[in-house]
């Protein structure tokens, strides 16, 4: 969560406006998911990474880390949609041919649609998000708590982890035993602070006349047609060479 | 005389539990000056400061601005939270939005400010504090003196006449103390007043034109800095020293001439250097015993 929040601030395209980065993603999300995936995962999945480690500059290491554990469960379970369960004569366990024509689709068409979410959780930091929802009419109050919570994350993350370091300190994760009853105070501590943050934080914003609504300037992000017609030629590219090469392909 | 500008009589304030916090606390806050209010772990000045805006209500007494008792209805919070601004000591408590620019504009839209007006102000106060290129940062990737002084920026941006500050410097490193003190002189010179609350007697004496002494709950003596941290007996009450840099200029006899006293380190050096150098009085023996055994 941190690695990805920080690359979404720092990468060369965290200051685009939204949509030049949203509409294309889920444009090649949609040829991923619409196209036959043998040959159009591929290369959707190869335009993702090109356009997440060449465009934004975010570090390929940090994007296969985050493609790490969704790519290590599909390849988990597609073992399983390869091979079916015969009850015909007794009982026997079947490699069959469509089944594993089946996994490899789901598994590349997967891997595709996982990466292009990954370009958009690495490009575009949570807060561009928010005038997008309030664009989709989500309620303001709502697009406000998750920004609250989206800031609160962090102040806990750390609370936590300097909590967790203070008692280690004084061996409270030494053994088992101690760990889960370290653990549980550290909980019920978080829980305490958290309710007290919360008292404070409202002194702060008192402080600053709050009036029960919390409202912010946004950022000014110039919207480029030029840059969004550049990223949808792009996924209409990958739409034809996918097209033709299903069609040049039996 | 003209009446303070901010003015705190007779407060008294039990927290819930039946702590006794605040206790006929008398305070005077005079326009333009750098007020200290210094007093030890506890002595009340979190609790007196939440008074200062509006946050707390004393149980007796009042606040006074201009000269006039402050009522606790909506409207004259509001005005009053204009004109006086409060910095908590934990940025954290502050800092809601997820990044600097957003969190520093918070308060002038409270204000009722039109968009364009609170952009240049926001622009004004980075600048200030010299954290402009912390703009778009998100704040939880600042540092604890950079989240500091964006919470400083927060409350900067409504104009307060009077800006009051928590233990500023608690948590800070020598450089960024200077910077943070570096940015409210600036502020002071340009017409605020200032008021900050810490438990540390040297920057209390390098600071402060007025100092307010805290002992459980009440002021004990207001007055001048220099006079009230020569105050022995308050200040031992108070269970405080008095600063080393004011020591060694009293026992180099600086305060006795009617010359201002030294409050630099640089300058008390240099004093102590041409005492050393020079074949000038020599320092009392009288004196030296005197202040030993008070240590
Ligand atoms: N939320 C609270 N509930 C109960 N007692 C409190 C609370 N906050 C402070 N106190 C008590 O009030 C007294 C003054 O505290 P405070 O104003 O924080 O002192 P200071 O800021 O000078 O360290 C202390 O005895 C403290 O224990
Ligand atoms: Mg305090």
């Amino acid at each position: 969560m941190r690695a990805i929040d920080h690359h979404a601030w720092s990468n060369r395209w965290s200051d685009r406006h939204p949509a030049e980065k949203l509409v294309p993603a889920l444009g090649l999300l949609g040829v991923a998911l619409v196209s036959p995936p043998l040959t159009t995962a591929p290369l959707v999945w190869v335009v993702a990474v090109f356009a997440t480690v060449f465009g934004a500059g975010v570090p390929l290491r940090a994007l296969l880390g985050m493609l790490a554990a969704p790519a290590l469960f599909l390849l988990a379970g597609a073992p399983f949609l390869a091979v079916s369960l015969d009850f015909t004569e007794g009982f026997a366990l079947r490699f069959s041919p469509e089944g594993a024509h089946l996994a490899l689709a789901a598994t590349l068409r997967a891997l595709a649609a996982v990466s292009c979410l990954a370009f958009l959780a690495l490009t575009t930091p949570v807060v561009d998000w928010a005038p997008l929802l309030r664009r989709i009419k989500v309620p303001a109050g709502v697009v406000e708590l998750i920004l609250l919570v989206y800031r609160l994350i962090f102040v806990f993350a750390e609370r936590a982890v300097t909590g967790r370091r203070a008692q280690a300190a004084r061996l409270g994760y030494s053994r088992f035993g101690h760990g889960l009853r370290s653990l549980a105070l550290l909980a019920g501590g978080l829980f305490q602070r958290g309710l007290e943050q919360a008292r404070r934080m409202e002194i702060g914003l008192t402080a600053r006349s709050y009036t029960g609504e919390l409202r912010v300037l946004r950022a000014e992000q110039p919207f480029s047609w030029g840059r969004l017609a550049l990223g949808l030629l792009g996924v209409g590219l990958v739409g034809t060479t996918s097209g033709l090469l299903a069609r040049a392909l039996p | 005389m003209s009446a303070p500008l901010l003015a705190a009589r007779g407060l008294d304030y039990r927290y819930p539990g039946g702590i006794v916090a605040l206790r006929a606390l008398d305070l005077s806050v005079e326009r333009g000056r750098k007020l200290v209010i210094l007093g030890a772990n506890g002595s009340g000045k979190t609790t007196l400061l939440l008074h200062l805006n509006g946050t707390f209500r004393p149980a007796r007494g009042a606040i006074w601005l201009d000269g006039q008792p402050v009522a606790y209805d909506r409207r004259s919070l509001v005005r009053w939270r204009c004109r006086v601004g409060l910095v908590l000591q934990e940025p954290d408590d502050q800092l809601f939005a997820a990044t600097v620019e957003q969190d520093v504009s918070f308060g002038p839209l409270n204000l009722g400010l039109p968009e364009p007006v609170v952009r240049e102000r926001v622009i004004e106060v980075l600048e200030a504090l010299q954290i402009t290129p912390l703009a778009r940062r998100a704040t939880h990737t600042l540092s604890f003196g950079q989240k500091k002084r964006v919470a400083i920026a927060g409350v900067l941006a409504m104009r307060p006449e009077i800006l009051v500050l928590d233990e500023p410097t608690a948590g800070l490193d020598a450089r960024g103390v200077t910077r943070l003190l570096d940015a409210l002189q600036k502020l002071h010179e340009a017409g605020t007043t200032l008021v900050f609350s810490t438990h540390d007697v040297e920057l209390a004496y390098a600071w402060a034109d007025d100092i307010a002494l805290f002992h459980e709950g009440a002021v004990r003596v207001q007055g001048e800095a220099a006079a009230v941290l020569r105050d022995r007996e308050a200040m031992e009450q108070s269970r405080l020293r008095p600063p080393l840099l004011l020591e060694v200029a009293d026992l180099l006899g600086a305060g006795q001439s009617g010359a201002p006293t030294p409050r630099s380190r640089e300058s008390v050096v240099a004093l102590l250097r041409r005492r050393l150098a020079g074949p000038a009085s020599p320092v009392p023996a009288a004196v030296t015993v005197e202040h030993s055994r008070h240590r």
